[in-house]
């Protein structure tokens, strides 16, 4: 049984990263995440999506202790996220890049990250979970990408920890194996282990995220959950017209290979307007539709914003 | 940390290119020396050389070089993100060098000692510590400038041959140049182990000490300074 309580476990206030791109050059500093807040609690699973070069990465990094914010406040678990005595022990974390040293084996790659992670489990355990047993004893220069980013997983979720982040963990997977990976995720948030991940796959989020962080130009702009984000989005309705396009009793917003097209936010009353003219004069809808928007149009928007908040 | 130098130990075997430059090099240089060796000179001179060049090629440019392909790969970031220290992390990478180093010195001297045994066994043993304390100092150091472990052929050379050139002058002590030869790092570490293998008056010794503790002491606070945990963006 999933249980999100109200206990914090990752808050950032006002954080602002800046790069410095050139030794001591002012000129060569980029500032990646600007002001940004975020709260995640004790058993949600939080994404973090946003256009490419958005901060996520840097926010994860932040928030993972790898970078000192320039400014802001970061507390992981009640603490500084960089303490490896007393946060470090129960954070599970999988880089957007490997890390992994291709000479050694899948077995010692993850029995290496178990020992120096601060928790205990069983390699053939670990393996298991993420399907990686029948390639234990292979060497890591010898895996496919998929692979290897499996072997991420498994240093991550390491002795079951109480936080995990994610950075962007099914890049590269199949589908067979990102449905895998999404399994144990699933199973471990039953354990009561709260996720912080990024992704690009937008269905994930929205079918596997308690509330999604939309991030742009490193702010964070859109928060909420998948229903509270993609609330006042556009549905579209299609359809065969049955009858000259005129004659159709709502606005309409085109045509699309033959069907009418008819984007609305009061999607109910249309569908009882349209099924009560087609019933007054016999009509049948061919190839009716009815498309919910997603994420992915709230992305869009997203994608078309100016870099200030 | 034990964790960090047993995995090292299998990549020493496993990577062609830090099984050559950790094994065979210093082997080799040990190798050179002892077969150019006066006879029937006394033993220090080629012991203080073998020592400082087996230990400048062995734990300077392999733990140069292994720290640069630890970092490129990103895999001292993930370490970083472990619960485990900074120092816990180094020391894991760099000890399994050091030991093989000091095997591989202990197995030359052993064979030089078979022929002319040492004076002052532990003097000699001081100098090889700090011989790799220092040289440790140094790879943190030119680490942190090191991009690759390609790179770290070219930026090794100045410190490699500074130790050299200070071990081979420093096979005739005295004359103009004596503070040049103490002062290079190495060069004080070679007359430090000529004067207790072959035995004399070890009222020299702590200046011979001293510019090797210098040496590991400047090496560690340019290694504060310089070194960094991923590569540059």
């Amino acid at each position: 049984m999933r249980e999100t309580t109200h206990e914090t476990v990752i808050e950032a206030q006002d954080v602002s990263f800046t790069y410095r791109l050139g030794r001591g050059s002012a000129k060569g500093a980029y500032t990646a995440v600007q002001g940004l807040g975020l709260t995640v609690r004790r058993g949600e699973l939080y994404a973090l999506l946003g256009t490419n070069g958005a901060g996520k990465t840097t926010t994860l990094e932040v928030l993972e202790g790898h970078r000192s914010p320039a400014s802001g406040r970061v507390t992981v678990l009640g603490g500084d996220p960089s303490d490896r005595r007393r946060v470090r022990p129960r954070v599970g974390i999988m880089l957007q890049e490997s890390g992994l040293v291709a000479e050694l084996t899948v077995r010692e790659s993850v029995a290496l990250a178990g020992a120096v992670s601060g928790r205990r489990d069983e390699v053939d355990a670990v393996l298991d979970r993420v399907g990686l047993t029948a390639k234990g004893r292979t060497r890591v220069a010898q895996l496919s990408g998929g692979e290897k980013r499996r072997v991420d997983f498994a240093m991550a979720i390491w002795g079951t920890p109480e936080l995990v982040f994610l950075d962007e963990p099914t890049t590269g997977l199949d589908p067979a194996s990102r449905d895998a990976v999404w399994a144990v995720v699933e199973d471990l948030r039953t354990r009561g282990t709260t996720f912080l991940l990024t992704t690009h796959y937008l269905e994930e989020a929205e079918q596997h995220a308690d509330r999604v962080g939309l991030m742009h130009a490193g702010n964070l702009r859109r928060e909420g959950t998948v229903a509270d984000l993609t609330a006042n989005s556009v549905t579209t309705i299609r359809f065969v017209p049955p009858s000259a396009v005129d004659d159709i009793p709502i606005p309409v917003s085109g045509t699309e290979n033959g069907l009418v097209v008819i984007r609305t936010r009061t999607v109910q009353r249309d569908v009882r307007t349209l099924n009560a003219w087609a019933d007054a004069h016999g009509y049948e809808l061919a190839r009716f539709s009815v498309h919910e928007s997603g994420l992915d149009e709230v992305f869009r928007a997203l994608g078309s914003e100016g870099t200030k908040a | 940390m034990n964790a960090i130098a047993i995995a090292e130990f299998r990549l020493l075997v496993r990577n062609r290119l830090v099984a050559v430059c950790a094994i065979l090099c210093p082997v080799l240089f040990g190798a050179a020396f002892y077969l150019n060796r006066d006879p029937h000179a006394a033993g220090g001179s080629v012991a203080g050389v073998q020592v400082v060049t087996m230990a400048a090629m062995g734990t300077y440019v392999s733990a140069t070089t292994t720290l640069a392909s630890r970092r490129q790969t990103l895999y001292l970031k993930r370490m970083r993100g472990a619960a485990i220290s900074d120092r816990s992390i180094l020391t894991g990478l760099v000890i399994p060098l050091i030991t093989v180093n000091i095997a591989q010195i202990a197995v030359a001297l052993g064979i030089l000692a078979s022929q002319s045994a040492p004076a002052n066994l532990p003097l000699v043993i001081a100098a090889i510590v700090l011989a790799e304390a220092m040289f440790t100092g140094l790879a943190l150091a030119t680490a942190g400038l090191t991009a690759s472990p390609e790179q770290a052929q070219y930026t090794t050379i100045p410190i490699f041959f500074a130790a050299l050139a200070g071990a081979i002058l420093s096979q005739a002590p005295g004359g103009d140049l004596t503070a040049l030869k103490r002062t290079l790092p190495g060069g004080a570490l070679t007359e430090l182990i000529m004067t207790a293998w072959n035995g004399g008056s070890l009222s020299n010794a702590p200046l011979l000490l001293l510019p090797g503790l210098v040496w590991a002491a400047l090496g560690v606070l340019a290694a504060r300074t310089f070194f960094r945990w991923e590569p540059r963006r």
